[in-house]
Order: structure tokens, then C-alpha cells, then sequence
């Protein structure tokens, strides 16, 4: 299916198991346990219940499924040798990098074997004339800036959880992050995948030169969630640092006006490199953590914008950027003095998700996407949506491109206030859907947003996405059940 | 999203962990501790990370996991308490203390390892520990030590710890003189800093003074709890604490002090350690308030400039006092004071070396995995003097470098201005 392909080695991994296996019948757990220990190692695979407990959830907690077994290579070797061993078993398998995923992505069914890639971590080059990296799929995002720090580059997605998720996911995900509104998403930043497909076949996907070759094979990838395959080497660019940062907060007395001034920001035709909007109950979540960022505690929304490029004209648009904002009602507009009070402002807005636990034991998050210039309707929208649930939602998002996130806290144990947060989720997907939205930014669909695929997709579209599914795992091994609901792949597949 | 998940009552009721489970609940599984955590970074299992372990906690007090669930027991052993986690968490888990309460919990059902009960039985004696110290003492004058510090395995790092913890410095001899102004102040002597560390304790005295606190002596004080509360022994923590308390309400000072962070870290958290004490919880709490690390007394103070001595330093901050008491700027200040001094900064200096008590004691191995990264970074720094208040961190440290032959050794920092005040006596400033 591409252009460069090594047909599964026949020396690699495991062999004594082919004879009475040669049918790929299913295999007995503790079976499959010990054939994976021989790739990995004993203390690369957790089959103890109590053990895989721990992964039975990802960064959105109110989902619980426990997997069969959980392996962890720890070379690419190991990765490919489990990958194969599991094709000829037949089995499914759900890669997972940090889990800190928010569709419920990275769980596995009973049925299947969660492959952690986090041992696989290590930067393997840096290129910085051709500003070039290439890294294991379990690297985490922010160790690559990190390290692109000494030759004045940066790996520019930055996802609010850039401090724990890993490369691999986020090419899972096709992650953004607040500097995506300028830079783009990872999509943008992925050259080329060295990956293996449920086969067990290995296959490179684009190239570090930017040629095409071919289809787009490697655009696919990128967003599919861990169902086409999984990545054993990423090769990403690399961007320069910025010559000069000006990181502004304004605050203001209404939502209202704080989109109002996002709007104006963009029609202004200024491309922030960040616009990102926090609301009062998210600021005070945040401001009671030890992220307290300084952001005031009695507004009802700050807008954190960051403006970069070169030093020439920068001030220029930091005074328009702030002008705007006043027109719109901000009380006041500061400017971070130094880099560590921009340091601070962000931590406060990258760690506001995790912050939500002081409202409520349990949390969930949304995540859509609207047109930029429906932000006020949709955001009072969403207020009467609490309301009349009788919720409380805090707002922590991207307004710069109109990314929602919708935070929920709520108390699992309580029933009822279960049902309302389930029926408030549905209510809200339907009013972005209304505006013109769609149901994921960069979260993904995972399980979480399974069940909203059939409102904006027509079934034609969903079988076409099941076919393209079928390309890269016919036997739909890799991450089962996820993105596209089972029930558009049995009905459409033949229409 | 999915049907709600059911929570049934606590399984495990009246227990440590049942009374602790708003702190369990906290958590939101966001993963942005599984970075800061020592053991998740060199086991890469998130069963041996924190959002994993509150996991664990979560089942037992739910009741999915039973309290002698082997797997519970060795994730939940295998935390070093670093508490790094807490300085990332956003949501504010106290996970130090739900892992007291675990361990509390577990160890009804399960004992301690022998070797654990051994070292907290002779931690809570206090004419015992004098004679076992003073007894390492005298080993570690005879230069032994040092010549059997490269033996393998645990003996020879044993004996690396006990050579290691010889001040590096020459014995300072001046009279620090100080108006006595900001107040007084009496010393937590603590078991091993006076056994092994004696110079830096009267460092520490004669610092103080020269920063115008008086010193009170405090007579009938105890080993902290430190030690025996990480490990689970709640009961064995509070009945100390409660002789502390009472020494030093004896002894009449406005202030408590510890150059010990481990100690430090557990003198701040007598009141929440007695809060169901209704006999003691307010005199806890009190204490508790009244307790500082030395660098937060030295610079709150300025502190004194000292006269110029050289050395190529380098400072690791130990956990208990970066993450369990947050305090970070002022062992810095008191560097600052120093004239002379070249520092260089440590890659992670943030990170655990893996002493963490008796932690290197009852799992070396996983032990010796997270100090080898910080010895690394230290020969990369070039310094010959690592700079850290702590005297588990003193000795792990110190003990790593010997062994590997890294031409540098470990002090306490206020070792190290006191060193620089004894110069300016000299010079006669």
C-alpha cells in the first residue's frame, strides 16, 4: 500500500508458539501473557486485574474498561515483535502513550491489549539546519522543545497537557494547543511516520523532503485515532523561536465582551499567536491551585493573547490588540513585564483543566468547534443549557479559533446529577452542531463522541471513513470500536 | 459520555485511607503528575506513578481491591514520598498524605518489613540511637568507612553513606556575635544530624545568632516521627510528635527550627497528624505554625554577608523541603550571601536522589535507578560541593559520588555560610 514496505521477519520475536497456533485460534490470556513476556520481559507486561486497573481509564475518567493484558516494549524491535505476535493471534489492541486523553481514546475492551509506547521515549535526532526531529512515539511533547531549546527551535503544538502526553498521541490525536491558532496543529508539523500496520507490516508514510508522493497516506494517519496503526518513528519540523513574545491578559466584566473583543482581534486581521479565553468559575479554580497565575478573581472572563514575530511592528499590533479589547469593555489590559510572569500565565491556563478537581470529584470535558463569529450566542447558549440542568459549567478554551471546552464537574456518586451533566454533554453538542460546529477540535471522538458522528456525518460519509478504516486494518484490530460507530461500518460498508 | 460509574460506600470504614478519601476524589486523572514522578520515569508503569497509586487507593477504599492485594502493596511500597507530584498537581491531591494513610491502612493487614520495624523501633528510642550513632561515629573517625566504601552491594554503599557524611569542610572556630533581636528560637536537634552532622547543627546555632535570633535550648526533644509516619506508623508519628510538643512548649521559644527538611517537612504537619486529638490538636496546630526550615530564618533575616571562600557549587533541593514545605528561594538567598562562590545550576535539581528516608534502605535497587540519573547531572555541573539541607540527601548523594569516583562532596548549605562567617572573623570584618 506505500512506497516503502518490509514484509513481517520471519526471525524476529517468538517462534515455538507457530505450530499449535497456526490457525490463529484465540489464544488463553495467560498464553498470550507469557509470549509477550518473552518479547518484552516479565516486567513489561501487567496481566494482574488489580495491576491493569490503573489503565483502565485515560484523562476522562468517567469511562472504566479494563484491558486483557497491558505490554510495554521497550525498543522498537520489541514494538514491532509484539505488534506481529498479536496479528498472528489475531488479537485487538489499543496503543496508549500517557493517557491523557480526553475522548476515552485509549481504552481497551476485555478483549483487547493495551501497548504502551511511554518506554519508547527517546529523541533519536536533531536536525536543526533542516529543522528536523525525529522520535519515538512515546517522547513526551514537551521534552522535544526542551531539547530543540539549545539550537533556538521549538516543536510549536503545545497541547495543555504538553508536560505528560507523548508524541505518538498526539499524532493520534492531530493534537492543537493554544499556539495552533497561528502555527497550526500537529498535522502540520508531521513530515513522516515510519509506522506498522495491524499486519504487522512496516510502512513509511511522506518523507523529511515535503515531496508528495503519492496520495496523502501520511494526512491520513494523523487523526486516526490509533486505527490505522501505530507510529514507531515520528519525524516532525521544528520552529524557530520567535525573535519577540508579548503575552497580554484582559479582563472583563462579561463573556459577552470578551468574545466580543476576539472577534474584533481577528477581523482586525491580527493573527495572534494564541487567543484563549478563561471564565470566572475556571479562573478561581485556577487561582486556588498552585498555577495561581495572578488572573483577577472577581471577572467573569480574561482573554490570555499572545502576539510574536519579529521585534519590528510588534508593539504596533500589541496597542491595536489592546485597544481592541478596551472597545470591547476589558477593565484592564496587562502585559506580562517578563518571562516569567508569561511563564505564569500560562501555567494557570495550561493546568486549568486539571484545577477543575477543587469544584467536583469528577469532571468532564467537552470539546467542539464553532464558527469564530458565533462564540456570544453559542457561549449564552451554553449558560442556559446550565441553567436549566442545573450544572455548573466553567469555560476554558481556544477562542482564537473557536475551540470550546466546556468543563463539567460533578459528583459521580450522586445519580441524578449524572443524568443532568449526560443530558447538558448532549444539549451542548447539539447547540455547536446548530451553529455550524462540529463535535471535535482536537480531542478526538474516541468513545466519548461515538454517538454524535451519525449528526454530522450522513451514513455514505461514515462508510467511506469505514472503508479508508479497512485499508490501513481490515480486521479492525487496532484500537476496536473507536471513531466511527460499529453500526455504519455493518449497514453502509456495501452501499 | 457513558452511564454514570457507580460508587458504592467505603469498603474499609474507620480506616486512615476511609477518613482521607476527599483527597482521592480530588483527582481528575489528568496525568500531569506522571512527569514528575521519579519511579513512573524509570519503571514506566502507571502503577508506580501517582494517578496510578490514588488509583489503587481509590479501589481499595471502594472495596474492588482487597487491603493484602500483593500488586497494592509493592506499587504503594515502591513511592519514595518525594512529593513532587503535589508541586504539579492542579487539583491540589495532599497525595503525601493519603499515602500516609495507605500505608497506615495496609499495614494493619500487612506488616512492615522486618528491616522497616527494626529501624523505626530504634528511631523512637532515644538513648538506643544515641549509642548506635555514636557508635557510627566512632567507625567512621577510624577512616574505615571510606576505604570500604567501594565494596559492592548494599554494604559498601552502606559504609559510602556513613564516610560521606564527614563535613567536607574544616572546622570553623569563631564567637558569632548578633543582637538577638528577631527573636528566639530553639533547634530541632534531629537523630542523625546531631549523630553524623553535629558541625552542621553548630553551623546552624552560630548562624542564627549572627543573624540576631537567640538560641533556647530545648531539652527533653525526640526523634520527629518523620520516618515512622512515611512508613504508616501513624500511632508511633503522633506519640513522638506529642513529646515534642511539650519539649518545646517547655523550652518557651517563639520559633521552632530544623535544618532537616525531612524533619521540617513532618514539624509542619503535627496539627494535621493530631487533628483528631482533641487533647492536643490545637497545641499541634500551634506548633505547627511556630516551625521553619533554618534557610527561611536566615533569609528572612537578609541574611549577613560573609567573607569571599571559593568553592564551584551546585545546589539539589530535597524534596521535603521543595515539594513538601514549597520552600524554594531561600536556600538560594543564603548561597547569595556568600561571596566567592561559583555556582552552576543542576539539570533537575528538582528531583528526588532517591534517599527518601529509609526508602535506599528497603528498595535499593529501585533506589540506586533514580539517583543514577542525578549523579549524571551533577559530574556534568563540574562543582565540588553538592549544596543540600537535607541529611538523607546529604549521604545519598554524597555516598553516589564517592562510589563513582566523582571528585565531589556534600554539604548543608548553612555549613557553608557559616564557613564563610568564620573567614570573616578571621579577616577580622
Amino acid at each position: 500500500m506505500a512506497l516503502h514496505t518490509e514484509t513481517p521477519s520471519r526471525a524476529s520475536g517468538p517462534q515455538p508458539e507457530q505450530a499449535q497456533d497456526r490457525r490463529g485460534a484465540l489464544i488463553q490470556t495467560e498464553a498470550l501473557a507469557s509470549l509477550l513476556a518473552a518479547i518484552v520481559g516479565e516486567r513489561g507486561v501487567l496481566a494482574r486485574p488489580s495491576e491493569l486497573s490503573a489503565y483502565s481509564s485515560d484523562g476522562l475518567p468517567g469511562y472504566r474498561l479494563r484491558p486483557r493484558l497491558a505490554v510495554f516494549p521497550h525498543t522498537t524491535q520489541q514494538l514491532v515483535d509484539v505488534v506481529r505476535l498479536l496479528a498472528r493471534k489475531q488479537c485487538p489492541f489499543v496503543a496508549r502513550g500517557a493517557g491523557t486523553g480526553l475522548s476515552a481514546g485509549a481504552l481497551a475492551r476485555g478483549d483487547a491489549v493495551v501497548v504502551g509506547l511511554n518506554r519508547l521515549n527517546r529523541i533519536i535526532s536533531i536536525d536543526p539546519l533542516n529543522r528536523l526531529a525525529v522520535v519515538e512515539p512515546g517522547a513526551v511533547n514537551v521534552t522535544l522543545s526542551r531539547a530543540a531549546g539549545a539550537y533556538g527551535l521549538h516543536y510549536a503544538p503545545d497541547p495543555s497537557s504538553q508536560t505528560a502526553c507523548t508524541i505518538g498521541g498526539n499524532v493520534a490525536e492531530n493534537s492543537g494547543g493554544p499556539h495552533c491558532l497561528k502555527y497550526g496543529v500537529t498535522l502540520n508539523h508531521v513530515v513522516a511516520l515510519k509506522v506498522i500496520l495491524p499486519s504487522g507490516e512496516i510502512t513509511t508514510l511522506g518523507n523529511a523532503d515535503g515531496e508528495a508522493e503519492g496520495y496523502d497516506l501520511l494526512g491520513a494517519f494523523v487523526g486516526s485515532e490509533g486505527c490505522f496503526g501505530i507510529a514507531l518513528e515520528v519525524t516532525v519540523r521544528l520552529t524557530p523561536n520567535p525573535q519577540g513574545v508579548r503575552t497580554l491578559l484582559a479582563d472583563f466584566t462579561s463573556i459577552d465582551a470578551g468574545a466580543r473583543a476576539t472577534s474584533a482581534i481577528i477581523a482586525a486581521g491580527i493573527l495572534p499567536a494564541a487567543l484563549e479565553m478563561m471564565d470566572g468559575p475556571t479562573i478561581r479554580a485556577v487561582e486556588a491551585s498552585i498555577y495561581a497565575a495572578g488572573y483577577p478573581a472577581d471577572a467573569s472572563a480574561v482573554l490570555l493573547i499572545e502576539l510574536d514575530g519579529m521585534d519590528e511592528g510588534l508593539d504596533a499590533d500589541v496597542q491595536r490588540v489592546e485597544a481592541h479589547c478596551l472597545a470591547a469593555g476589558a477593565r484592564t489590559v496587562r502585559i506580562a513585564a517578563n518571562e516569567e510572569e508569561r511563564t505564569r500565565l500560562w501555567q494557570g491556563r495550561k493546568k486549568a483543566f486539571g484545577a477543575m478537581g477543587r469544584i467536583a470529584p469528577d469532571l468532564v470535558v467537552q470539546d467542539a468547534v464553532i464558527p469564530r463569529t458565533r462564540l456570544p450566542d453559542v457561549l449564552r447558549e451554553i449558560a442556559a443549557i446550565a441553567e436549566l440542568r442545573q450544572i455548573q459549567v466553567c469555560n476554558v478554551f481556544h477562542a482564537g479559533d473557536g475551540n470550546l471546552h466546556p468543563n463539567i464537574g460533578y459528583d459521580s456518586r450522586n445519580p441524578d446529577e449524572s443524568r443532568r451533566v449526560g443530558l447538558a454533554m448532549r444539549d451542548i453538542m447539539q447547540a455547536c452542531i446548530d451553529a455550524g460546529g462540529t463535535i471535535t477540535g482536537e480531542h478526538g471522538v474516541g468513545l466519548d463522541k461515538l454517538e454524535y458522528m451519525p449528526k454530522i456525518f450522513s451514513p455514505e460519509s461514515l462508510a467511506a471513513q469505514c472503508a479508508l478504516r479497512d485499508a490501513f486494518d481490515p480486521e479492525r484490530r487496532a484500537n476496536p470500536g473507536k471513531v466511527v460507530p460499529v453500526h455504519s461500518c455493518r449497514e453502509w460498508v456495501g452501499a | 459520555m457513558s452511564e454514570p460509574v457507580a460508587v458504592p460506600a467505603c469498603a474499609i470504614p474507620g480506616t486512615p485511607l476511609a477518613n482521607a478519601t476527599a483527597g482521592i476524589m480530588a483527582c481528575v486523572h489528568c496525568g500531569f503528575c506522571l512527569q514528575a514522578c521519579p519511579t513512573y520515569l524509570a519503571l514506566g508503569d502507571e502503577n508506580d506513578s501517582p494517578r496510578g497509586r490514588i488509583f489503587l487507593m481509590r479501589s481499595l477504599a471502594e472495596g474492588d481491591l482487597a487491603l493484602d492485594d500483593p500488586s497494592v502493596h509493592t506499587h504503594i511500597d515502591r513511592c519514595l514520598g518525594c512529593r513532587a507530584c503535589e508541586t504539579a498537581c492542579p487539583s491540589g491531591v495532599p497525595y503525601g498524605a493519603l499515602l500516609e494513610a495507605t500505608r497506615a491502612t495496609l499495614a494493619q493487614v500487612v506488616k512492615p518489613p522486618l528491616r522497616a520495624r527494626l529501624i523505626l523501633a530504634l528511631f523512637a528510642r532515644r538513648g538506643l540511637m544515641r549509642a548506635v550513632v555514636a557508635a557510627a561515629r566512632a567507625l567512621r573517625a577510624t577512616g574505615i568507612p571510606r576505604l570500604l566504601a567501594r565494596l559492592p552491594g548494599d554494604l559498601g554503599f552502606a559504609f559510602a553513606m556513613l564516610a560521606s557524611s564527614a563535613s567536607p569542610l574544616s572546622r570553623a572556630r569563631y564567637r558569632s556575635r548578633g543582637t538577638g533581636a528577631r527573636g528566639s528560637v530553639s533547634l530541632l536537634r534531629g537523630c542523625v544530624m546531631e549523630g553524623l552532622f553535629a558541625a552542621a547543627n553548630r553551623a546552624t546555632e552560630r548562624t542564627l545568632v549572627a543573624n540576631d535570633y537567640t538560641m533556647v535550648p530545648a531539652p527533653n526533644q525526640h526523634c520527629c516521627g518523620a520516618l515512622h509516619a512515611h512508613a504508616g506508623d501513624l500511632e508511633g508519628a503522633r506519640t513522638l510528635a506529642r513529646r515534642n510538643i511539650a519539649a518545646f512548649e517547655a523550652a518557651g521559644a517563639e520559633l521552632v527550627v530544623t535544618n532537616a527538611a525531612g524533619c521540617g517537612a513532618l514539624l509542619k504537619e503535627y496539627g494535621h497528624l493530631l487533628a483528631d486529638d482533641d487533647a492536643w490538636s490545637a497545641r499541634a496546630a500551634a506548633f505547627s505554625a511556630r516551625a521553619r526550615d533554618v534557610s527561611e530564618l536566615l533569609a528572612a533575616a537578609g541574611p549577613r554577608v560573609g567573607a569571599p571562600i571559593s568553592y564551584r557549587v551546585t545546589y539539589d533541593a530535597p524534596c521535603h523541603l521543595q515539594h513538601a514545605q514549597r520552600v524554594h528561594a531561600e536556600p538560594l538567598v543564603v548561597l547569595d550571601a556568600i561571596p566567592g562562590l561559583e555556582r552552576v545550576a543542576l539539570v533537575d535539581s528538582d528531583q528526588c536522589c532517591g534517599s527518601a528516608g529509609i526508602y535506599n534502605l528497603l528498595e535499593p535497587a529501585l533506589s540506586a535507578a533514580v539517583l543514577a540519573p542525578k549523579i549524571a547531572h551533577i559530574e556534568v555541573t563540574g562543582a565540588t560541593l553538592v549544596v543540600t539541607g537535607n541529611p538523607g540527601c546529604l549521604m545519598q548523594i554524597g555516598a553516589a559520588l564517592c562510589r563513582a569516583g566523582v571528585p565531589a562532596r556534600t554539604v548543608h548549605p548553612v555549613e557553608l555560610l557559616d564557613a564563610s562567617y568564620a573567614a570573616a572573623a578571621r579577616s577580622g570584618r
